[in-house]
C-alpha cells in the first residue's frame, strides 16, 4: 500500500523534474542557448538505443555550422563521458542551409536547432539511472566568430520515459537527410569541375530545384553558382572543384535539399576517373654542381653586382658579333679620321652611349610591360614574328648592301636631312646609338637568350638594371676611343685599306641575312623564304636605282620609277606569305628519338614510368644550335636509351604559349632551356645553358631511377 | 533558339556572378602578382621578392583563431624562424572597412607591434583584391611563394583546426614544414590542406 502511494506521488514529482531541466544541463551565452536534452520515451532498457541531443537557440542572426562547414567556420564538436559499456553515435545532422558571406559560402543553421546522436545502452544495464556528461563546443558566428563551449551534465531515469523533447526530436529526425537506399549517385572528375548524376530521387523531386550539399570539405568552390538540371528523372550538375583543393575521396556523399524545409535526402555517390594530381611546384634548379659551374649568368641565386658585371662583359663581347662589329668599326674609324676636337668627340661618343642604353632599356621596358600585361614572351620575342624577321633581313639587306657600295645615303636621302645630320652631329650619334642596338638585338637572342630570359625574370627594377648595363658594355669600346685620344691614335691611318675594309664588312652583314632567312623559313616555310629573297632582290634593284652615285638625274628618275614599280608588286606578293604557316614546320627538328613535347606526352611517360628530357629550342637560337652537337653525341644518346629517357623537343621558333607558360613555370622566359622530367612527385631540374656531355650523365645518374 | 537564349543568359549570368567570386589561384601555378600598401602607406608588390621565399598570411586581430596563434607566440614563433632563413613575411589584413572589427592601418601596426610579430610588412588590403586573387577564405590562411614565383602551399597554418592554444603543441606546423623542403629545393609534401578559421570579412562594394 504506501509503496503504491510512495510511486503515486513520486511519479508526477519525476515527471516534474523531467519537464523542468537540471541546471547543468543548460549553458546561456549571449548568442545562443544550448541545452542538453534526451528522448527515452521507454526509459532505458538493456541493449536498446535511447536519443540524446545537443539543442542550440540561437539569438537572430548569429549561427553555427554542419559537419562540412563550408569555405570558413568549424563543426559543433560533442565530446561525450559515458559509464562504460555505453557508446554514443555520430551527430545526426539536419540537413544545413547555405550562409553567404561576401564571395564565400559556410553552410550550417540559424534559429533553433538539435543535433541527436543515438545512446545504445549494454546489455547488462540494470542501473536506476544513467548519468551522462558531455563537452560541447561550437563556433557561433554572425559578423565576428566566437568560439564557445560548454559542459554539460543530464541524469536519466532508467524507468520512467523521458519525453519532454518528444516535438523537438520528431523535428530534427524530419529534418535529417533520409538515406535512399534506391539511389544511384556519380560523381565524374572532368577537367576543373565534377559531373554529379544521381538517379532514384523521389518522383515528386523531379523538375524541382535542389540545393547541393557535399559532405566532404575541401573539395569544391562552395560559393560558385550550381549549374543542374533535370534529365527526365536523372538530376545532373556541373560542380567546379576548388583550385585549392586538399580531398581527393573515393566516396561523396551528398545531401540534397528541396527548398522550404519540404524534405532532404543523402545519397552516396561514387567517384569516377582519378583526381588530378595535386600539382608537384617545380623546385629550383638542383643538381647541385652539374648544374652551377656552367651557367652563373643563369643561376637564379646570382648577384645583382655580379649579374650587372657579366651584362657589361656580355654587351662588350656584342661588339664582336657580326651584326654589330661591321657599324662598331666604322665608327672607330671615323673616330680615327676626326680631328682634334676633343670635346666634340667626346660628346659625340656619350651620345652614342645614351642611344644605345636607351634603346636597350626601351626594349627590355617594353617586353616587361608586355609580359605584366599577360602576353607569354621571353627574350627573342622579337624573333618569333616573321614580320619582324623580314624587316630585319630587309635592314641588314640594306646596310650591307651600303658597305658595299651599291647605294650611298647621300644620294638617296634628301639633302638637308644629310645637312642636319652634318649641323646636329650629338643627335646623329645618338641616332648611330639606336641603329646599333637595332642591328644588335638579334643577335643578343642567339647567344644570350636564355641569361637574358632569366634577367627579364628579375624584379623590375634589376632586369632594367642588367640591360642598362649590357648597353652600357656595347657601348664602351666606342666611348673609351672618344674618350681616350691615345686610343684613337692606336689606330691605323686612314688609307685605301678603308674602302677595302668598309666593302669588307658587307660580307659579315650579308651572312645575317642568309640566317635570318633561314629562320624565316622555318616559321613560314620554303615559300615565305623565297618570298623574302624575292624582296630583298627587289629592294637591291631600287636601292641601286635611287642611290648609286654613278647614274646620272636621268638614269635615276627612270630606274626609280621602275624600281618604285617592281617594289609595289613584290610587296604585294611577299607579305601575304610572310605568315606562320598553318601547320608547324618542325619536321627537321622531328626524327624518330626526338618528339615534339607537349604537357599530354610528359603525362604519358610519367604514367609508364619513364624520365622525360626536354630540350626547349628555336631556330634563331645560336646556343641551341651548338648544343645540339652535344645532344647528338653518340655517347649521350646511348646513355639516354640505357635508361629509357624519353626525348622531347619543344621548338619555340614562333610563339606558342603552352612553351611560353612551361618556360614561365621553369622560372626561365627565353631559350635554350634543357630539363629533366623524373616521374613521381620530384620536380623538374634544370640543366645550364652550355651542355656538356658530362653533366648530362651526372644529371642522369643523379636522378636515376 | 528561346531555350538556347535562356541558357546564354543564364551561363552569362554565373559568369559575371562567379567572376566576383575569389579567383584562381592555384598551387604549382605562377602566384598571382599584387600591389598593396602597408600600414605607412609604402606600396608594397610582390615582385618586389622576386628571387626569395615568400609567406603570405591572411590576418583579422578580431578573429579568436587569429588569437588563437596569436597569443600562444605560435605565429610570431613561425614568422621569426621564417625570417632567420631571409624568408619574406607579409601579413595581409582584407577586412573590409564597414565590418565590425575593421582596424585602421595606424591601429593594424599598433596591434603586429604590440603582439611583436616579426613580418616583413603588414598590408592593408581593404577592397580584397589580393584576397580574391588567392582565394583567400578564412583568417589566418596560408601561402608560400618560391623564388621562382610560384604558389608551393596553400592552406592552414597547422594541422589541428581548433580554437584553442592547447592543440597548438600538439599539432603539425604545415608553414614550417612546407618552408623547410621548400628551402631545401624539394617539391612540399603537403601542399594544400583546408584552411580554418574565420571568414575574411571581404567589402561588399568590390
Amino acid at each position: 500500500m504506501r509503496s503504491v502511494l510512495f510511486a503515486a506521488l513520486a511519479a508526477p514529482l519525476l515527471a516534474m523534474a523531467q519537464g523542468v531541466s537540471a541546471p547543468a544541463a543548460v549553458v546561456t551565452t549571449p548568442q545562443v542557448r544550448a541545452e542538453l536534452v534526451a528522448h527515452a520515451p521507454q526509459g532505458l532498457i538493456a541493449g536498446q538505443a535511447i536519443w540524446l541531443g545537443l539543442k542550440i537557440t540561437h539569438q537572430p542572426h548569429w549561427h553555427t555550422y554542419w559537419k562540412n562547414p563550408g569555405d570558413s567556420g568549424l563543426p559543433t564538436t560533442l565530446a561525450w563521458t559515458l559509464p562504460t559499456g555505453t557508446s554514443a553515435g555520430e551527430i545526426e545532422w539536419p540537413a544545413p542551409q547555405r550562409l553567404p558571406i561576401g564571395p564565400l559560402m559556410n553552410y550550417g543553421y540559424e534559429g533553433t536547432l538539435l543535433l541527436p546522436v543515438a545512446l545504445t545502452l549494454p546489455a547488462g544495464f540494470a542501473a536506476d539511472a544513467l548519468e551522462v556528461k558531455l563537452r560541447a563546443e561550437w563556433l557561433v558566428c554572425k559578423d565576428v566568430c566566437i568560439p564557445e563551449g560548454g559542459d554539460f551534465v543530464l541524469t536519466l531515469p532508467a524507468q520512467a520515459a523521458t519525453t519532454g523533447h518528444a516535438a523537438a526530436f520528431e523535428a530534427a529526425r524530419a529534418a535529417a537527410p533520409r538515406a535512399l537506399s534506391e539511389a544511384r549517385a556519380t560523381v565524374e572528375v572532368k577537367d576543373d569541375a565534377l559531373q554529379v548524376r544521381i538517379d532514384g530521387l523521389p518522383a515528386s523531386w523531379q523538375g524541382q530545384t535542389l540545393r547541393f550539399f557535399p559532405e566532404t570539405a575541401g573539395v569544391i568552390q562552395n560559393a560558385a553558382p550550381l549549374q543542374a538540371r533535370w534529365q527526365g528523372s536523372q538530376w545532373q550538375a556541373t560542380v567546379l572543384l576548388d583550385p585549392q583543393r586538399s580531398a581527393s575521396p573515393t566516396l561523396m556523399p551528398v545531401v540534397l535539399r528541396l527548398p522550404a524545409e519540404q524534405g532532404s535526402v543523402v545519397v552516396a555517390a561514387t567517384v569516377q576517373g582519378s583526381w588530378p594530381a595535386l600539382p608537384a611546384p617545380a623546385p629550383l634548379p638542383s643538381l647541385d654542381a652539374a648544374n652551377i659551374e656552367g651557367s652563373a649568368p643563369a643561376a637564379a641565386a646570382v648577384s645583382l653586382p655580379w649579374a650587372l658585371l657579366l651584362a657589361l662583359a656580355g654587351g662588350a663581347l656584342l661588339n664582336l658579333m657580326p651584326c654589330v662589329f661591321p657599324v662598331l668599326s666604322l665608327k672607330m674609324l671615323a673616330v680615327a679620321g676626326q680631328g682634334a676636337d676633343r670635346r666634340a668627340l667626346l660628346a659625340g661618343g656619350l651620345a652614342y652611349t645614351a642611344g644605345v642604353v636607351l634603346s636597350f632599356l626601351a626594349l627590355a621596358g617594353l617586353l616587361l610591360a608586355l609580359r605584366a600585361g599577360g602576353e607569354q614572351l621571353g627574350w627573342g620575342f622579337q624573333l618569333q614574328s616573321p614580320a619582324v624577321v623580314a624587316v630585319l633581313a630587309a635592314l641588314f639587306m640594306l646596310i650591307g648592301l651600303n658597305l658595299a657600295g651599291l647605294f650611298e645615303l647621300g644620294s638617296v636621302l634628301p639633302s638637308s636631312w644629310m645637312a642636319a645630320r652634318a649641323r646636329h652631329p650629338v643627335v646623329d650619334s645618338l641616332l648611330t646609338g639606336v641603329l646599333a642596338v637595332a642591328v644588335a638585338s638579334p643577335c643578343t637572342a642567339p647567344f644570350m637568350g636564355a641569361s637574358l630570359g632569366l634577367a627579364v625574370t628579375l624584379p623590375t627594377g634589376q632586369a632594367l638594371a642588367v640591360f642598362a648595363a649590357l648597353g652600357l658594355g656595347m657601348a664602351l669600346p666606342y666611348l673609351a676611343a672618344t674618350a681616350w685620344p691615345p686610343l684613337a691614335r692606336a689606330l691605323p691611318r686612314p688609307g685605301v685599306w678603308m674602302l677595302h675594309f668598309r666593302t669588307v664588312m658587307a660580307f659579315p652583314m650579308f651572312a645575317t641575312v642568309v640566317w635570318l632567312v633561314w629562320v624565316l623559313g622555318q616559321q613560314t616555310g620554303i615559300d615565305g623564304a623565297g618570298a623574302l629573297l624575292g624582296l630583298l632582290l627587289v629592294l637591291a634593284f631600287a636601292a641601286w636605282a635611287l642611290g648609286s652615285p654613278t647614274l646620272g638625274p636621268r638614269a635615276r628618275g627612270g630606274f626609280g620609277m621602275a624600281a618604285a614599280a617592281l617594289l609595289a608588286l613584290a610587296l604585294v606578293w611577299a607579305v601575304p606569305l610572310l605568315r606562320h604557316e598553318a601547320a608547324p614546320a618542325t619536321s627537321a627538328a622531328v626524327s624518330e628519338r626526338w618528339q615534339p613535347w607537349s604537357p599530354q606526352r610528359v603525362a604519358l611517360a610519367h604514367a609508364e614510368g619513364r624520365m622525360v628530357f626536354v630540350d626547349f629550342t628555336a631556330a634563331w637560337c645560336v646556343t641551341c644550335q651548338i648544343n645540339k652537337r652535344t645532344l647528338n653525341d653518340s655517347a649521350v644518346l646511348a646513355e639516354f636509351d640505357a635508361r629509357r629517357v624519353l626525348l622531347l623537343r619543344a621548338d619555340w621558333t614562333r610563339r606558342d604559349a603552352t612553351i611560353a607558360a612551361e618556360l614561365t613555370r621553369l622560372g626561365r622566359s627565353g631559350v635554350p632551356v634543357y630539363a629533366f622530367y623524373p616521374p613521381g612527385a620530384a620536380g623538374p631540374y634544370v640543366l645550364s645553358e652550355i651542355l656538356s656531355a658530362a653533366e648530362i650523365r651526372a644529371a642522369l645518374s643523379a636522378t636515376a631511377l | 533558339m528561346k531555350q538556347a537564349l535562356i541558357a546564354t543568359t543564364v551561363a552569362l549570368a554565373a559568369a559575371l556572378a562567379a567572376a566576383s567570386a575569389l579567383a584562381s589561384a592555384t598551387v604549382g601555378q605562377p602566384a598571382p602578382a599584387f600591389t598593396a600598401a602597408d600600414t605607412a602607406g609604402k606600396t608594397v608588390s610582390l615582385a618586389d621578392f622576386k628571387g626569395k621565399h615568400v609567406v603570405l598570411e591572411w590576418v583579422n586581430p578580431g578573429c579568436p583563431f587569429v588569437v588563437k596563434h596569436y597569443s600562444s607566440s605560435n605565429m610570431q614563433g613561425t614568422q621569426k624562424e621564417a625570417a632567420a632563413k631571409g624568408v619574406v613575411w607579409l601579413a595581409i589584413n582584407s577586412t573590409a572597412p564597414e565590418a565590425t572589427d575593421f582596424k585602421a592601418p595606424a591601429a593594424m601596426a599598433q596591434w603586429m607591434q604590440g603582439q611583436k610579430a616579426a613580418a616583413t610588412a603588414t598590408l592593408m588590403d581593404a577592397d580584397g583584391k589580393v584576397g580574391k586573387a588567392y582565394g583567400a577564405r578564412t583568417t589566418p590562411h596560408m601561402y608560400i611563394i618560391n623564388p621562382a614565383g610560384t604558389l608551393v602551399y596553400a592552406g592552414a597554418i597547422d594541422s589541428k583546426p581548433t580554437s584553442s592554444a592547447a592543440d597548438i603543441a600538439s599539432a603539425t606546423n604545415h608553414v614550417k614544414v612546407a618552408l623547410a623542403e621548400s628551402l631545401a629545393g624539394k617539391p612540399v609534401s603537403t601542399a594544400t590542406t583546408k584552411p580554418y578559421g574565420c571568414s575574411v570579412k571581404y567589402s561588399s562594394g568590390a
